[in-house]
């Protein structure tokens, strides 16, 4: 066996859209009830598609368990919203001013959005389950990952680090970024093998050197477009536009440097079973260019589909204008047309799956590699990790992301 | 699979890491599939072919991964089986027409009630929070809001559906005839004065051709114009004055903000969810809403009848207003606001007719016929 395992991603972008459309139609036709099956067969299909030495990952979960896991959380969710809903609209009622005055404006828009931060934590405890739960429902050789418990400290740390990275203005982003992704890596298991996040919170300054970049040049073209624009000097506050533009276009570009650079320091200081190493060589460039030309194509991709539509509705409408008859010829136009359109919408989403996030799973998997392989055929089975709410509260959230 | 080769394929015990390069050989006659290695116990493990499934949804098709049918379990985490990744094109064909239960997905024995029973129980749960819980917390609640507050938050509610009808500015709706306030003023007089009410009124009537009235929080009523240019008698106005004032005393408008804050934040969760859409959310709420109110109506009808016994006002004044409405609903009307919770107009009618019979006092008119035409003109300066 080789020392080094070079990972592999094997999936295709036609198989996975038939798979995301018919499971869409599904989803619909169930009214959404479909939807846990239908996110795990696209798991299933994914994950079976990255390969590390030619043997593939497994996913495990089912839509079964995923659709009880969410009605317990809905339950769960439900009531504690009720409750908090109408506890802040009684202190909305009896503590803030009713009148016209911007004081009592501000006080009841804080007194809805309250309930934003009552969700929060619920969010945050919902992200950690989900990872949990896809943890859980993991395997390669047959060897299950794990995560512990841990969802509570979690919240409470990513609250923490939320808070500090606000009130720094983001300059303490790197502690939050390194201290979460080590909370959690370090309670990740494979089989009896345990993670182990290593180096400092410090190196990842070198990937925010865009951000900061973008964040200097969008404070100078403000400042340009003030001066410009006060001094009546056309030129200067055209340049300090453009400024403005190019900074919010470099903030954005800067945030992925960031988040790739992150993932890539992140797992090279990974240490498996404590021989395991990790190594990843993620591109910012190929990853926006994927993002960009994925983009583009579906726009393109749609705008077509959508033109065809209209083109035979409006020949559909100018087929029953000529003859007079608007019986049930054109009704039965119409619903035709809505269910292309229908169809159109959920066509929207798989090509974002196939053309967005499949490649950009494919360029991070094959860009990892795993050293001192050799220790991984000593690592044994762990025990089963069950859930009662799967990750039903991601689900109920929305915070579950695409796959 | 040539006839003296040998095909081997990955398999894994599900125990360890470790990878072994299993030796396959189908044995027809005995209908099971043999794997060989040194490394395994014995060297070999035996599949029976009907137990053999293979993972769904896969997506390389140069390989199949086998596995064992498991022990019938829901919790998918304790399915514990070996896994083996079969890779010969010969073999993978051979296993595919051999195996009769390859594709056959198992449910575990019990499913189907647990998944009733689960779904019974989250219903239930959701059901008891709308009907019983977030109701009782709202009256509880609605008990402690300072008056000043409501009065305030009254006032508001009030400009709102000002603006909402077409009130370009602030009291631009409100009528203002001396006359036809004095008529008014009168008329609430009349009706309260045997009467310990804990709020103070604030009547209005706004100059719209609506056939409606409401009540806000805090003692604010107003009636709508087109109410009074329905009603052929000042009785009848009473009685729907009576009416708010039973909605006002019991702080019905305040309890059902509270409660229709909290199911309605809990609703979106459940039908945003699911269907995906706000317009079941307002559907749902506005059917609870119509459950709700039909109870606390039916309480202000009764809050009514009795305020206009105890001022010596004939009580069929409602009865008639009440035929009216029944005839508008009758014909189809659209009733907005406060009649479309009043499904049985007919029955209410009745209701009153029956009352008014029993009245106890003698009864007189509310107001004189000079003032009920004052009260018909409030709105002409």
């Amino acid at each position: 066996m080789s020392a080094q395992i070079q990972g592999r991603y094997f999936g295709k972008g036609a198989p996975l859209f038939k798979l995301y459309f018919i499971t869409a139609i599904f989803t619909v036709l169930t009214l959404g009830i479909y939807r846990f099956w239908a996110k795990t067969r696209i798991r299933k299909y994914i994950w079976s598609s990255v390969t590390g030495d030619d043997d593939s990952f497994e996913y495990t979960g089912t839509g079964l368990e995923k659709f009880l896991g969410f009605l317990v959380a809905i339950v769960i969710l439900a009531i504690y919203l009720g409750v908090v809903q109408l506890l802040l609209t009684f202190i909305g009622f009896s503590i803030v001013p009713q009148d016209d005055s911007p004081e009592a404006f501000a006080g009841q828009a804080i007194a809805i959005n309250l309930s934003i931060f009552a969700v929060l934590p619920l969010m945050l405890f919902a992200q950690y389950r989900a990872r949990r739960y896809k943890m859980a429902r993991s395997r390669w050789r047959g060897i299950r990952f794990g995560m512990e418990n841990g969802a509570w400290g979690y919240v409470a740390r990513a609250l923490g680090y939320g808070f500090l990275t606000m009130i720094t203005l983001g300059i303490l982003a790197p502690l939050g970024t390194y201290r979460l992704e080590k909370y959690m890596a370090d309670r990740s298991w494979y089989g009896d093998g345990r993670f182990d996040q290593g180096g400092r919170w410090q190196d990842l300054y070198k990937g925010m050197k865009h951000v900061f970049i973008g964040l200097v040049l969008m404070i100078v073209s403000g400042v340009l477009f003030g001066m410009g624009a006060a001094n009546e000097q056309v030129a200067l506050a055209i340049l300090g536009g453009i400024g403005i533009f190019v900074a919010y276009i470099w903030l954005l570009i800067g945030l992925v440097y960031y988040r790739v650079y992150a993932f890539c320091y992140l797992t090279g200081k990974k240490v498996l079973d404590g021989q395991i190493t990790f190594s990843a060589q993620v591109e910012t460039s190929t990853i926006i260019a994927k993002i960009i030309v994925g983009g583009i194509v579906i726009s393109v991709l749609m705008g077509v589909i959508f033109a065809v539509i209209a083109g035979v509705g409006a020949a559909v409408f100018a087929g029953a204008g000529a003859t007079g008859q608007l019986g049930a010829g054109s009704i039965v136009g119409v619903v035709i047309i809505a269910i292309l359109y229908a169809l159109a919408l959920l066509a929207a989403g798989g090509l974002s799956l196939v053309m967005i996030t499949q490649p950009i799973i494919e360029h991070v998997v094959n860009n990892v590699t795993v050293h001192n392989a050799d220790h991984l055929d000593t690592i044994q089975q762990r025990s089963a990790d069950s859930f009662a709410d799967a990750d039903g509260f991601a689900d109920a959230l929305d915070v579950g992301g695409a796959i | 699979m040539a006839p003296d080769g040998q095909t081997f394929a990955r398999f894994f015990d599900g125990e360890q890491g470790l990878r072994l390069d299993v030796e396959l050989h189908v044995d027809t006659a005995a209908e099971t599939l043999r794997l060989t290695h040194p490394d395994l116990p014995m060297g070999s493990q035996y599949w029976p072919l009907w137990a053999i499934r293979a993972l769904t949804d896969q997506a390389r098709a140069d390989q199949m991964v086998l596995t064992l049918v498991a022990d019938a379990s829901l919790d998918s985490s304790l399915i514990k089986t070996a896994r083996l990744t079969v890779t010969d094109p010969d073999m993978i064909s051979i296993l595919t027409r051999l195996c009769p239960n390859l594709k056959k997905r198992d449910v575990a024995r019990g499913t189907f009630r647990k998944v009733i029973a689960w779904t019974g129980g989250a219903v239930g749960a959701l059901a008891l929070m709308i009907f019983v819980i977030l109701p009782a917390m709202a009256n509880t609640l609605a008990a402690y809001i300072p008056i000043e507050r409501e009065v305030a938050w009254g006032k508001t509610v009030v400009r709102g559906m000002e603006r909402f009808l077409g009130g370009s500015e602030a009291g631009s709706l409100v009528c203002r005839n001396k006359e036809g306030l004095a008529a008014l003023n009168a008329m609430t007089e009349r009706l309260t004065e045997r009467q310990d009410l804990e709020y103070d009124l604030t009547i209005a009537v706004f100059d719209h051709r609506m056939v409606n009235a409401f009540a806000a929080p805090g003692g604010h009523v107003v009636i709508m114009r087109g109410l009074i240019s329905k009603a052929d008698s000042p009785d009848e106005v009473a009685a729907v004055l009576g009416h708010e004032i039973g909605h006002v005393e019991s702080r019905d408008v305040t309890r059902n903000a509270l409660r229709t804050a909290g199911s309605a934040g809990l609703l979106s969760l459940i039908l945003g969810d699911f269907a995906g859409g706000g317009a079941a959310v307002i559907i749902a709420e506005w059917t609870l809403n119509a459950s709700y109110t039909r109870e606390a109506e039916a309480a202000a009808d009764v809050f009514a009848l009795e305020m206009l016994d105890a001022s010596g006002t004939d009580a069929s004044g409602m009865a008639d207003f009440f035929d009216k409405i029944a005839a508008l609903q009758d014909r189809g009307s659209a009733m907005p606001g406060f009649l479309a919770s009043h499904p049985d107009s007919h029955g209410r009618a009745r209701a009153a007719r029956e009352f008014a019979r029993t009245q106890r006092y003698g009864t007189r008119p509310i107001l004189s016929k000079r003032e009920w035409t004052a009260l018909q003109n409030i709105c002409d300066d």
